[in-house]
């Protein structure tokens, strides 16, 4: 008796799964690379591989936390996007100091994520609708930021300052950059939010089943507002640092990472219910999704193939969880039998 | 040719139950038969062996003579038999018209559906029962007795011989059940078999012919309704022999101060409802599902918001906004829906245990993993759950080790619990390990906490509850002791109408 511990832990854990998904990944590259004359399992690849996923990582984090809790958030791009142009038009337009329009870039974006956790939980509506509406209520407030009268449309800002400059092209001993190290952190402060804290745990509780953890003294609803904000201003976060490593802020900035982060998160083993998963899985499956693109280009795929293999990995990678699933649920099935069949001769009508 | 409907030495039994043991009954065509029985007689296993829901393991359904095999519920359909449950089968966003012909839509010659047809038809049996319903209505948007109605007429419309009523007075105003009785009288003339389930004494002497009494899955009497009367009724739906279970549990007998004190609690649900629990003693709430019950556990937890009158906890006026708030002041519930509310079934035994307490459970910032597992330990130790370690998920639990998880969880050292709900804690649950529960439950009380015990089960109400508070209607409808509680004269005011 007492908890289950070490290496047969692990090894049926999900983690273990993913490692090995991730492995198989880098061996069929290397192997199919070789037989092209190329080479996968570089440095450069790995640090490429590691740049190109910092920003989605923000959303993902984001995305994933807000998952554990059983919510959804369709609207990070768009908050994203915000993010990108509000800094902008802030330091440009309105001329702020950095840290001042920092901050209220990540407030406003966060006060956008508040309205999808109004939406969900005071006025019901399921997040998928929610934050698909207020997607499209942001696009319309970039629209108002970024309108330029002369032109009749939106416009493109460049943009740079120190400031940009150094969140974007900063290299720590000239080879990591430094928003690979702010990813980095955010990885371990969440992580650690998630698996050591109150907080954290009760995150978990309350995915598993809002009902019970409510009548269990455990607050739902304050969990879901909180993370519906740190999903927005992790999205608003995101579309700063892209506009800092681009150098420009516009409509467009994101808008191919609309599920990146959710399908990062669904793959790094956060159920779609809620109630499981971690960072350590988002993070996994971050590398999964990027490692896989960064393969297809090395082999140089058409890219159809590359987005349709995508998908299989995915549905491979998911189904391997629902084997898992579908085991638990046998167990649960057999020890309910008798159980069930009481209720229906109890209740007697 | 005369419509019967025979059931013929019909047993059905689950592992560790026999929820029904050599049913042999005949309703003949034209007759109106009732099946009552306590919760837990077998009503609704026959029914739904009636309705090809479940098979029997043994004996026969016959209709007019001839024997009925059902696989599926469509089968019995076809053979003309239908079941109208409580909840109600219709597609609520469709019209009346396309419910009531559903699975059978005219069409034109094209093969497309036939709209006007449809409604002509629709209107023609409409009609013919009287009723004031539109055939283009939306049904979900239909009072709820006419969307009982609608049901009736899809059941007629399949040219059902057997029509089977489960409890279908229960969401009716007295209007309304007017409206349904006409309809059950209608079909009678026509030679109609009817079944109809049904708790309220004064509807069974008023649309019924035969009465058949269940209990504990036997049939016990076959009455014709005009030679029997209601005490009778009672006390063939009741007297069973009650074991030692009760005789020997070993009781609190001393109880304190007033603990908790209720007076005119309103919620959307219940009403007036007052109380008073002392320390150590065990107050029972009887009454029927749906009598309200449960409403007062929410609402005293919290869960659910009051409207108006005044909770006292020793003495102190108190005010809950969420069940937080409840816990603070020592207030525990057991939820009725185990794995609905009560439990994670996902998380291990070691979060479900420690849900309620986790603030005191820090090191730091951190959560101190080690005391979790110590807390979760004396749960498993002191209820025994049976588990090999306390990071199995509870969903492999069996039924009675997770409500002892739940009770782990109230019960822990770093809580202190004075008042104990516990709503239908022997739900689903082995006879062996309910009688570990009444023990636990007395335990409770000679700790001085007070418990609640809400049970759809009379027996173990009366026989474990110091105080018997009887619930009908969202209405307290009497008080007794435990000394003065029989089955019988509980039943009668729980059936009170």
């Amino acid at each position: 008796m007492g908890s289950e511990k070490g290496l047969s832990k692990f090894l049926k854990s999900k983690m273990f799964t993913l490692l090995i998904i991730l492995a198989a990944l880098i061996i069929v590259f290397t192997v199919w690379s070789a037989l092209l004359g190329k080479s996968f399992f570089t440095v450069d690849t790995l640090l490429s591989v590691v740049d190109l996923l910092v920003v989605t990582s923000f959303l993902a984090i984001g995305s994933g936390a807000l998952l554990i809790t059983g919510n959804m958030d369709l609207s990070v791009v768009s908050v994203g996007c915000v993010g990108g142009l509000f800094i902008v038009v802030a330091m440009k337009t309105w001329l702020l100091p950095w840290p001042v329009a920092l901050i209220v870039t990540l407030v406003v974006c966060a006060a956008f994520g508040l309205i999808n956790a109004v939406l969900v939980n005071e006025f019901n509506f399921q997040p998928f609708i929610a934050t698909m509406a207020t997607s499209s209520v942001f696009k319309g407030f970039q629209m108002l930021i970024s309108w330029d009268a002369k032109t009749g449309a939106a416009q493109n800002f460049s943009y740079s300052n120190p400031f940009t400059k150094f969140l974007g092209t900063y290299e720590l001993f000239g080879v990591i950059p430094f928003t690979v190290i702010i990813m980095i952190v955010a990885f371990i402060i969440y992580g650690v939010l998630l698996s050591k804290t109150k907080f954290g745990t009760t995150v978990y509780l309350v995915g598993g089943n809002p009902q019970a953890a409510r009548l269990s003294g455990l607050n739902p609803k304050k969990a879901s507002y909180i993370l519906f904000a740190n999903s927005a201003a992790l999205s608003g976060f995101a579309g700063i640092v892209l506009a800092a490593r681009t150098g420009q802020a516009n409509q467009l900035a994101l808008s191919s990472n609309m599920f990146t982060g959710l399908t990062a998160a669904l793959l790094g083993g956060i159920a779609f219910g809620g109630g499981s998963g971690g960072m350590g899985g988002v993070f996994v499956g971050l590398l999964i999704l990027n490692i896989f693109n960064k393969g297809m280009a090395i082999v140089n795929l058409d890219s159809y193939w590359a987005a349709a293999m995508q998908g299989v990995v995915l549905v491979v990678a998911l189904s391997l969880d629902f084997s898992r699933a579908k085991k638990v649920t046998k167990i649960k099935k057999d020890t309910s039998q008798p159980e069930k069949i009481v209720e229906t001769a109890g209740t007697g009508r | 040719m005369e419509q019967y409907l025979e059931f013929n030495g019909i047993g059905k039994a689950f592992p560790g139950v026999q929820a029904l043991k050599d049913i042999s009954f005949r309703v003949s065509g034209g007759k109106v038969m009732a099946l009552i029985g306590e919760n837990g007689a077998g009503k609704s296993t026959l029914l739904k062996i009636l309705s090809g829901d479940l098979k029997s393991d043994e004996g026969t359904v016959s209709l007019s003579g001839k024997k009925m095999d059902f696989n599926a519920p469509c089968e019995a359909l076809d053979a003309g038999i239908s079941v109208i449950y409580q909840e109600r089968q219709l597609i609520p966003s469709v019209s009346v018209m396309e419910n009531i012909f559903a699975g059978n839509l005219p069409k034109t010659k094209l093969g497309l559906y036939d709209k006007k047809e449809l409604k002509k038809q629709a209107k023609a049996l409409i009609d013919k029962f009287g009723l004031p319903i539109e055939p283009t209505a939306t049904v979900g948007l239909l009072p709820v007795a006419y969307q009982q109605m609608v049901e009736i007429m899809k059941a007629y419309r399949r040219n059902s011989t057997v029509i089977a009523f489960d409890e279908p007075t229960a969401p009716l105003t007295d209007k309304e059940i007017d409206i349904l009785f006409n309809l059950i009288a209608q079909l009678k003339e026509e030679g109609k078999v009817v079944l109809y389930v049904s708790h309220r004494m004064p509807e069974i002497f008023k649309v019924t012919d035969e009465i058949v009494v269940l209990k504990d899955g036997r049939l016990v009497k076959t009455l014709n309704t005009a030679e029997t009367n209601e005490a009778d009724l009672i006390k063939a739906m009741v007297g069973r022999d009650i074991g030692d279970t009760y005789s020997n549990l070993r009781r609190n007998d001393k109880y304190g101060d007033v603990l908790l004190e209720v007076n005119n609690l309103n919620t959307h649900v219940i009403s007036d409802i007052s109380f008073k629990l002392r320390r150590g003693e065990i107050v029972g709430f009887a009454g029927l599902v749906g009598s309200g019950r449960t409403e007062v556990a929410r609402a005293l937890f919290g869960a659910d918001p009051v409207l108006s009158g005044e909770v006292k906890i020793e003495g102190k006026t108190v005010h809950f906004k969420a069940p937080k708030d409840a816990i603070d002041n020592g207030i525990a519930l057991c939820p009725e829906d185990r794995k609905e509310q009560g439990l994670i079934l996902w998380r291990s035994i070691k979060d479900n245990v420690c849900m309620p307490v986790l603030g005191k459970l820090k090191k730091g910032l951190f959560m101190d993993e080690k005391a979790k597992e110590e807390l979760a330990l004396d749960a498993v130790k002191k209820y025994s759950i049976k588990t090999t370690n306390i990071d199995k998920t509870v969903m492999e639990l069996s039924g009675g080790n997770q409500q002892k998880v739940i009770l782990g969880r109230w019960t822990s050292e770093k809580i202190v619990t004075k008042i104990l709900i516990l709503d239908e804690p022997t739900k689903g649950i082995d006879v062996g390990t309910k009688a570990e529960i009444y023990q636990m439950i007395c335990d409770f009380a000679k700790q001085g906490i007070g418990v609640i015990f809400i049970s759809s089960e009379l027996t173990e109400v009366i026989n474990v509850a110091d105080t018997i508070i009887v619930m009908h209607n969202g209405h307290i409808t009497g008080q007794i002791g435990r000394q003065e509680a029989t089955e019988e004269n509980v039943l009668a005011m729980a059936m009170l109408d």
